[in-house]
């Protein structure tokens, strides 16, 4: 098992290295002079040849990669030109807002294609698996900022149930004393109700939102091997010992049906990290994904690389957990593997 | 189930032709300009006149949905078919070759997966300047891994059945086994795959319009139609954003269906969500 994992582990760190290289590459090297975008199109030649000197753009190519590197690993991810922040700081600060967001897109598609998959399979209910499919077409079928722009056309602008985009809480309302830094969380913490409630109202569209097109890919993933599981012959042996059908499959087969869905976490976070970006301005939700379109649009390729190289970064990691995770569960895995 | 699979690609086939139409022969019917600026007819709601209304600077919405639909379409097809050439290359060659090359292709092939899809053609495209050129040039980079892997899988898996050994036995030529033996079989495969690009493709570059890289004002796409009409929701206007990302939304589906009608579900298809194989 240790074997495995060790051989998990050294095959992320090679992933991770070629991917740094990747990022130098594209955001280093293929920007056509990273001294002329900073400086603007008027600067004169000693200028831009100075701006050179300052980025190292004049060292050897392997001292550059080195340089940039270290100073990413030393938290060094440049300044953002329109607020004058340090990189680093201005993401540490927006990163909570975008995690709460993605916890509750996730329980929401966790807890409904759970649900879902266990009603349409193991209930045989037409209805719901006709409802639950097509909204997966839906999610998985139309970009999250369109979704967005609908649930806020339909609940905020003609039914009026819900809050517009204007972020975490309402105007007039005071962010709770932080301890996790988690709205919702905070005000439970501090017991403020109304607080609470304020903040669990602003999150639940962004969250249904961004929580569609993992739902669609669970849901989808989940029916399937629900399927699969229960036509296997020992749900029939449990039933031959004295279970009922559902509990059978509840018991013997949601667990079994579990198993390839934690494969596809790595790419559940692939999906919540892009829709972040897509889904967050539409909110005017105050997180990295916002971060990252405003400075997109303002040319700020500081932020965008240190986003891109985070998110190779989460990515690789929630992957090596999950192959690690999968050997842990899966007993077959455990022995060494012959390649 | 083969039967219906069938009728859902048969489907899915229809309404990505139901586009196509939508976006070319539409235009010969409906003869609004999608440029031409008409501040006097500004905002103005769906109503006979202007089946999908006018937007902030008085263009028709319908003509610009129609005239977005041919740039995406073309957009998508190009990114499908480069990707497609690419990522297959590379794999048939992984397959084939084995041994370094396999590994070395792999390698680099693992770390352009290292990052979410969205965010490497993000990367891309920042680094090529704006345009929609670079925009479908870092979407088609990003869809080569989903070529490359299936396609070396497929290799692996073909050429290990006895039909490839009787040829090899029967004195074939190496490259007439390659064309003749092993791509055919390899086409059901990689034509799923194919069709759930051209929705990914879509959905991408109507995601980096949104960003504000991609196609550029005042050319129409779908995405940036999209992001403009969100400023609009607020104050009542939803016409502007809400049909061109309907019509976004019909031609994924229409992928979508032809990639599970083929045996997208059975296959896995990492792109459309469908069920993935256990990690060997």
């Amino acid at each position: 098992m240790a074997h495995t994992i060790r051989a998990r582990l050294s095959g992320a760190i090679v992933t991770l290295f070629i991917a740094s290289v990747a990022v130098f590459v594209i955001l280093r090297m293929l920007p056509a002079d990273p001294a002329r975008l900073i400086l603007g199109p008027l600067a004169s030649a000693a200028a831009l040849q100075h701006e050179r000197a300052v980025l190292g753009l004049n060292q050897p190519l392997y001292v550059q990669y080195v340089d940039y590197v270290v100073g990413f690993v030393h938290g060094n991810w440049g300044f953002d030109y329109g607020t004058g922040a340090p990189v680093l700081k201005e993401v540490v600060t927006r990163l909570p807002a975008s995690l709460e967001l993605g916890f509750y897109a996730m329980l929401f598609a966790v807890i409904g294609a759970l649900a879902g998959a266990v009603a349409s399979v193991g209930a045989r209910s037409r209805v719901v698996d006709s409802v639950c499919r097509a909204v997966a077409f839906v999610g998985l079928g139309s970009p999250p900022f369109w979704i967005g722009l609908m649930a806020l056309v339909l609940f905020a602008e003609y039914l009026h149930v819900l809050p517009g985009p204007v972020g975490r809480l309402g105007v007039g309302v005071s962010a709770p004393p932080a301890t996790t830094h988690f709205y919702t969380w905070d005000a439970l913490i501090a017991g403020q109700w109304g607080t609470f409630a304020n903040a669990m109202e602003h999150i639940l569209l962004p969250a249904l939102t961004l929580g569609l097109a993992p739902f669609g890919y669970l849901f989808r993933l989940l029916r399937h091997s629900l399927r699969e599981v229960s036509d296997e012959d020992f749900l029939l042996v449990c039933q031959g010992k004295g279970l009922t059908r559902w509990q059978a499959l509840m018991r013997h087969g949601v667990p079994n049906a579990l198993l390839p869905a934690l494969t596809a976490l790595g790419l559940l976070v692939a999906q919540l990290v892009a829709g972040s970006v897509l889904v967050e301005a539409v909110f005017n939700w105050p997180g990295v994904g916002q971060l990252v379109v405003n400075s997109v649009l303002a040319r700020e390729y500081g932020v965008v690389e240190a986003f891109v190289i985070l998110s190779a970064l989460a990515f690789i990691a929630v992957n090596l957990i999950v192959d690690s995770l999968y050997v842990v569960i899966d007993p077959r895995l455990r022995r060494p593997s012959v390649i | 189930m083969f039967a219906s699979g069938h009728r859902e690609a048969t489907v899915g086939l229809g309404v990505i032709l139901v586009t196509v139409a939508f976006a070319w022969l539409g235009p010969q019917i409906w003869r609004a300009d999608p440029l031409a600026v008409n501040l006097a007819n500004s905002l103005l709601p769906p109503s006979a006149a202007r089946p999908f209304g006018t937007d902030d600077v008085g263009r028709d919405v319908l003509a610009r949905v129609m005239s977005a639909g041919q740039l995406d379409l073309i957009a998508a097809a190009a990114v499908t078919a480069v990707g497609g050439l690419l990522g297959m290359s590379v794999g048939l060659l992984a397959g084939l070759r084995g041994g370094l090359t396999d590994n070395a292709s792999m390698r680099l092939i693992d770390s352009l997966l290292a990052f979410p899809p969205l965010i490497l053609a993000l990367a891309i495209s920042v680094a090529l300047g704006a345009g929609t050129v670079s925009a479908a040039l870092g979407i088609t980079i990003s869809t080569v891994p989903f070529y490359a892997r299936l396609m070396r899988s497929e290799v692996l898996r073909v050429q290990a059945l006895p039909f490839v050994e009787a040829a090899v036995a029967s004195g074939c030529q190496p490259s007439r086994i390659v064309w003749r033996h092993i791509l055919p079989h390899t086409w059901q495969v990689m034509t799923i795959q194919a069709s759930s690009v051209v929705g990914y493709a879509v959905l991408t570059l109507a995601a980096l319009g949104f960003v504000g890289l991609g196609v550029q004002v005042p050319t129409p796409e779908w995405g940036t139609m999209i992001t403009a009409g969100l400023s609009y929701v607020l104050s009542g206007q939803w016409w502007i954003g809400v049909f061109p990302g309907a019509m976004l939304l019909i031609l994924v589906i229409g992928c979508n269906l032809v990639a599970d009608g083929l045996g997208g579900e059975a296959v896995g298809s990492v792109l459309t969500g469908s069920t993935r194989n256990l990690p060997e």
